[in-house]
């Protein structure tokens, strides 16, 4: 990042630090979904998902090398040092994570007959990952995923879109549902049958009384 | 399921909640949740050992080496992810208190960490986390719940809540209102 001559030094340390914040949420947020997506990618067998992961692990690789770089730049003393390794320590952790997920993806390449075992085991797991198609009954479509408010809705988060053949990986909170989206969904086995009815149009997406009407 | 399976989602959903866990005490500067973490990363890497022990001795049975392959590769992943909680956990254990920058970029994230205390007027108080499916109705998983000095980590659905308790939840930031609302009586439905 260039600075112009004469800007303050802790000013350049709070841009600094401000991007240095950035970076760590957007490689918590990735480490997150890239687990998620690996097990989906597992249980529907499916080399889109997998190659996703793939690129969201590479993306990794460079959010790290900037958060160095970043990090480095905001060290004033040992106080500093200290505690900037110890966050340096949680994006190593990070990309760990997502590495981990990449070479869960890998069991991809295994012989598919002899892998459908894995699509039980995480059938059973205590969060589900589940796949489920928005009919064109249902009030959930053209809404965004913020106006139906879908994970504190029904504790499901939606961790993928499949529109026609395009897949849309951790969509935007201001994503439009459409009739026809297939959705990967993870959470409860119960939130997932409410998510499902209210996909299929058999349930009413939930309405509620305008605050102070 | 085999016992095999039963282990390694074992171990899947253990390495979930540790990382669940390690941000919590990152966020909350708590030592006592960062020293669990470490001591469940000691029972994955027994999980594993014997996990990986117990799917090569039956190739030598059923000559189905795919599988196996398959199972130890998992649950190396899953003993990775394990790992990766330790470290984040390890931070908190350190001589000074994190960087405040983590803890605002742990409340910044998708999903965040929160807590409640349970109060004698919340309908939580006296039933189960499955029959107030608090998951479902708020988004909000709960992952660890202290009571007096002691905590109960990954809770589950026949865990019953007290008044006083002190929920550690994560979820996405628009439920986190409800879900303290939940606990504090002020919601009762």
């Amino acid at each position: 990042m260039p600075y112009k001559a004469g800007e303050h030094a802790h000013e350049r340390v709070d841009k600094v630090s401000k991007s240095v914040r950035e970076l760590l949420t957007q490689m918590k947020d990735t480490s997150e979904v890239i687990v998620d997506l690996a097990y989906a990618a597992l249980m529907f067998d499916s080399e889109e998902i997998g190659a996703e992961v793939k690129k969201l692990e590479e993306e990794m690789d460079t959010l790290k090398y900037e958060i160095r770089i970043k990090a480095m730049l905001a060290t004033r003393n040992k106080r500093d040092a200290v505690q900037l390794s110890g966050l340096l320590q949680i994006a190593s952790a990070a990309e760990a994570i997502s590495n981990a997920a990449g070479d869960i993806v890998k069991l991809l390449d295994l012989e598919i007959e002899k892998r459908p075992f894995l699509t039980f085991v995480l059938r059973d797991a205590e969060e589900k990952i589940r796949m489920l198609t928005v009919s064109d009954k249902s009030d959930m479509q053209n809404r965004s995923i913020q106006d139906l408010s879908v994970e504190s809705e029904t504790g499901m988060r939606i961790i993928a879109v499949k529109r026609g053949k395009r897949w849309v990986y951790d969509p935007d909170d201001t994503t439009n549902l459409k009739a026809g989206d297939i959705l990967i969904v993870r959470g409860t086995e119960d939130g997932c049958r409410t998510l499902r009815r209210y996909a299929a149009g058999e349930a009413k997406w939930p309405a509620y009384p305008q605050e102070g009407s | 399921m085999d016992s095999l399976d039963e282990m390694l989602l074992e171990v899947k959903d253990t390495s979930e909640l540790m990382i669940d866990l390690a941000y919590s005490s990152l966020l909350y500067s708590n030592r006592d949740i960062a020293e669990e973490v470490f001591s469940m990363e000691e029972t994955v890497d027994e999980m594993v050992t014997q996990i990986q022990n117990e799917a090569i001795n039956k190739v030598l049975e059923d000559r189905n080496v795919p599988k196996a392959l398959a199972i130890v590769r998992l649950s190396t992943a899953l003993e990775e992810i394990s790992d990766a909680a330790m470290m984040i956990a390890d931070v908190v254990l350190r001589e000074l208190q994190p960087h405040p920058v983590i803890q605002l970029s742990l409340r910044e994230s998708e999903v965040i960490i929160t807590t409640a205390q349970v109060q004698e007027e919340s309908i939580l108080v006296n039933r189960t986390l499955g029959d107030v499916k608090l998951a479902t109705q708020s988004g909000m998983w709960v992952i660890a719940i202290k009571r007096d000095r002691r905590y109960i980590y990954g809770p589950d659905e026949f865990t019953t809540i007290a008044a006083g308790d002190v929920l550690f939840a994560r979820g996405p930031k628009d439920g986190e209102a409800y879900f303290k609302d939940i606990a504090s009586g002020a919601v009762r439905v």
